[in-house]
């Protein structure tokens, strides 16, 4: 082990004929479409029978609406799963097994278990289902089946993007968990807001904004988080010229920034600014879908330059108990 | 064909080939004499189809890299400057060529991303592609450390190196190996693999050759985060990278609960809060 220890900890900017080191899957808009439904609808879900379990009555408008979300998407979230793979007439493999190992494995029972539990719920919405005390019961548990696992469809693909060796996907996966959670709550909130105000239920619209708000928030500290994770593994410099080196500001000014002074108009107005509300609403969807957009081909780009695949794969950027290697130089 | 014929590895690679023992490749790239005798081997054996067949410009590499139809890849490094203890004598670039593959790691990236079972582990401890489950969903290929899987846009499938898993069910050592004129591609049992690579290692160094080591072997570069061994292991004599090579892959697969815990704990969190906020009408 003579020349081992002499290997320097991080990149020295050289590579093989600058070819890309790692490759891309062929994922779209279809991918980042699905993450960001599935975002959208397992939040709504969660939402609803959160506020159905505080008044039922006052949440009947946003359970029903939130369970058409649910139903629209999870028929949309397979459609667009199914027709991202390039051998769509195997789609029933992901069944064969259930691989613990594989965000993509037990995500699809996890979505699978939101799309049935989705299903269930809205039969209750049914004069014809409801009538009947056992099968109400049904639906209502099946209504707390859709918010759990509502919470798993919402945040898995987190777990889904980190757990690739892709460099930008991959380097922060606490912090895009924390991102995924904060914009899908974020995401939901919204949208069962908007539909709120449409039907002129405003106060429900505006316990829901607040929701958004405090999610848009907290979605802006892990955005903070993963930009700080981004520099510390040198892919800013990686990316000096590239518009993705942006999408974490970005990130910060749609999701975060807009949302909150549209919303904080409305209540600094005494509530006579709805359509503030409406573009702090539009705001957070608009941007939760965008974030995920920009993430998605931010870190494709980022697979093709050696200089953000090798500075991500440098023993500095180890797990620290790797770091003790004996041919690691200190 | 006669009997002898099931275990011709023997004669070949000197190893007999038996299910429940590792079996792989090490790759010694001082040997290297870029013939590419493996990529052809390896397209005839596995009849992949042909690349387009572009010029990179690039040394005298017009494979570029691994693909769904291309499994040994031969690297042309060509070195003009090569600093103040050159090993070569003037008037001569300094070529470091090595035939890439895929590694077969342990545990394999690809492996633990595929959602159908369609990537399995071998009898032989290798990992292969189960080409009548593949769905195409496309996991497996930012899920490899080394950019080695690719999806097949005529098929629609993933594909990569079986490490001939036809052969050495046939007692047969992988075509690549086999066609090496310079012994540079080896293939046997694991366990013996590793003691001569290091034994080879040695040798050089005692020869003045200080800077060839070796990547992916147990408790080396290319067996780091999480990643204990690849299978497919090489001897180098430049940093990893100069063969398009990461110094410290990591296991995918480790990143998966930190990222959905950290997301549920979140969601969780915001979910308590809409407790409060959510009053309806009280």
């Amino acid at each position: 082990m003579t020349r081992h220890d002499r290997q320097p900890d991080t990149w020295n900017g050289q590579s093989y004929y600058d070819q890309p080191p790692l490759k891309n899957p062929h994922w779209d808009w279809k991918v980042s479409g699905y993450i960001a439904v599935a975002a959208v609808s397992g939040a709504a879900q969660a939402l609803s029978w959160i506020g159905s379990l505080r008044d039922r009555a006052a949440f009947q408008g946003a359970r029903r609406n939130a369970s058409a979300i649910g139903l629209i998407g999870s028929v949309m979230g397979a459609a667009l799963l199914i027709a991202d793979l390039k051998t769509p007439q195997r789609f029933h493999n992901m069944l064969r097994i259930l691989r613990p190992t594989s965000p993509m494995s037990f995500g699809t029972y996890i979505f699978g278990l939101f799309g049935t539990s989705s299903a269930l719920a809205s039969l209750g919405e049914l004069p014809a289902v409801s009538r009947y005390r056992p099968l109400r019961w049904i639906t209502r548990l099946a209504h707390g089946g859709a918010a759990i696992s509502g919470a798993g469809v919402a945040t898995y693909t987190a777990a889904l993007m980190s757990a690739t060796s892709n460099p930008y996907w991959s380097s922060a996966p606490r912090a895009l968990g924390a991102q995924f959670a904060t914009s899908a709550i974020a995401s939901g909130a919204a949208a069962l807001a908007l539909l709120e105000r449409f039907s002129g239920r405003t106060r429900t619209a505006r316990q829901l904004e607040g929701v958004a708000a405090l999610a848009s928030a907290a979605h802006a500290g892990a955005t903070l988080c993963a930009k700080q994770r981004h520099q510390e593994v040198g892919l800013d410099e990686a990316l000096s010229d590239h518009p993705g080196r942006r999408l974490d500001a970005a990130d910060l000014l749609v999701a975060g920034a807009l949302p909150l002074a549209a919303y904080a108009v409305d209540r600094a107005t005494g509530g006579r600014s709805p359509t503030a509300a409406v573009v702090g609403s539009a705001a957070v969807l608009a941007g939760g879908w965008l974030m995920r957009h920009g993430i998605l081909n931010t870190g494709k780009e980022t697979a093709r330059r050696p200089a953000a695949a090798f500075r991500v794969a440098s023993p500095c950027n180890l797990p620290r108990t790797d770091k003790r290697r004996s041919w690691i130089r200190n | 064909m006669s009997l002898d014929m099931r275990h011709e590895a023997e004669s070949t690679a000197n190893t007999r080939i038996e299910p429940g023992r590792s079996y792989g490749f090490f790759t010694d790239t001082t040997l290297c004499i870029g013939c590419k005798a493996c990529e052809v081997a390896c397209k005839e054996w596995n009849q992949l189809p042909a690349e387009d067949d572009k010029l990179t410009g690039m040394s005298y590499d017009n494979t570029r890299d691994l693909s769904a139809t291309t499994w040994r890849h031969v690297a042309f490094v060509e070195q003009m400057d090569q600093g103040p203890d050159a090993v070569m004598p003037g008037l001569q670039s300094r070529w470091l060529m090595m035939s890439d593959v895929c590694k077969h790691c342990d545990p394999a990236p690809c492996l633990e991303a595929c959602p159908t079972g369609a990537i399995f582990r071998t009898e032989f401890d290798t990992v292969v592609v189960q080409q009548d489950i593949c769905n195409g969903c496309g996991y497996c290929v930012p899920a490899c450390p080394f950019g080695v899987v690719d999806l097949d846009e005529v098929d629609g499938k993933a594909h990569k190196c079986t490490l001939c898993y036809d052969r050495l069910k046939g007692g047969m050592e992988p075509a690549c190996s086999k066609a090496c004129p310079t012994d540079s591609i080896q293939f046997g049992a694991l366990d013996d693999l590793i003691q001569r690579a290091h034994d080879r290692v040695d040798a050089l160094h005692e020869g003045g050759r200080t800077d060839a080591y070796l990547y992916g072997a147990p408790d080396t570069p290319g067996a780091t985060g999480g990643i204990e061994k690849l299978n497919a292991f090489f001897l180098l004599v430049d940093r990893s990278e100069v063969y398009n090579l990461p110094l410290a892959p990591t296991r995918p697969a480790s990143r998966t609960a930190p990222a959905f815990g950290t997301g549920l704990a979140a969601f969780a969190g915001l979910a308590l809060a809409a407790v409060a906020l959510l009053k309806g009408r009280s």
